[in-house]
């Protein structure tokens, strides 16, 4: 068992396939005692120069620990899949957990409008339990006072 | 006597510590490679040779998947 990054490149027409090769492919890392530690779906991104006359592709990134044989089938996969353009599998030190670089660029946006969303929220909550706090040791105070 | 005073040229990633330069870090990378495309050596920019090693194999990764590219003369 090693700790692998998989990074693979789909044609733009063969998007809907990523979710089901995604599936295929982390039974295939499971089956034999693997484990994904990281999966991330980049969505469709402009290529930095075109690849067979295409300038667009789903990106996909995948930590995982996976045996040999595993990682062998992939490759295999990748290279007999006509809709991978590319493929990229990099031997790690150890299990990468956190959000890549790319995937918090292409989240940002999203992220900043739905925080403040959650912070509109969660500032009600906090003046809600605020003040049940408040009324909470109020009677605190009076149970005391009355012993 | 013409004497020029540069401002002193150190390592980004000595300073910051990095164990291991990303190939997915695309703001960090850009920072490293010329307009048209080419890897700025290190004399240019100062970086340690234990980390212009990492660089430019982060930077061919990256490009190898069509995050940088090769050139500014594609397409």
């Amino acid at each position: 068992m090693r700790h692998y990054e998989i990074v693979f490149l789909v044609h733009p027409d063969q998007s809907e396939q990523v979710p089901g090769m995604v599936e295929r492919y982390t039974q295939a890392i499971e089956k034999d005692g693997g484990k994904v530690h990281r999966l991330e779906d980049w969505g469709r991104r402009q290529l930095a120069y075109p690849i067979n006359k295409i300038h667009k592709a789903h990106y996909v990134l995948i930590n995982a620990e996976a045996s040999a044989e595993a990682v062998e089938e992939l490759t295999t996969n990748f290279r007999y899949n006509d809709a991978v353009l590319r493929n990229l599998i990099i031997r790690c030190d150890e299990a990468v957990t956190e959000e890549s670089p790319i995937m918090k660029a292409e989240n940002e946006s999203r992220e900043r409008r739905s925080r403040s969303e959650q912070r509109v929220e969660r500032s009600r909550d906090d003046s809600e339990s605020a003040t049940d706090d408040n009324s909470d040791s109020e009677a605190d105070t009076a149970e005391d006072d009355a012993e | 006597m013409a004497r020029f005073f540069r401002r002193r040229k150190f390592c980004r990633f000595t300073a910051e510590g990095v164990s291991q330069i990303d190939y997915k870090d695309l703001e960090t990378l850009k920072a490293y490679v010329s307009e048209t495309g080419k890897i700025v050596p290190s004399r240019i920019t100062g970086t340690n040779a234990r980390y212009q090693r990492q660089l430019s194999t982060a930077i061919k990764r990256a490009r190898f998947l069509a995050l940088l590219p090769y050139t500014d003369s594609h397409k």
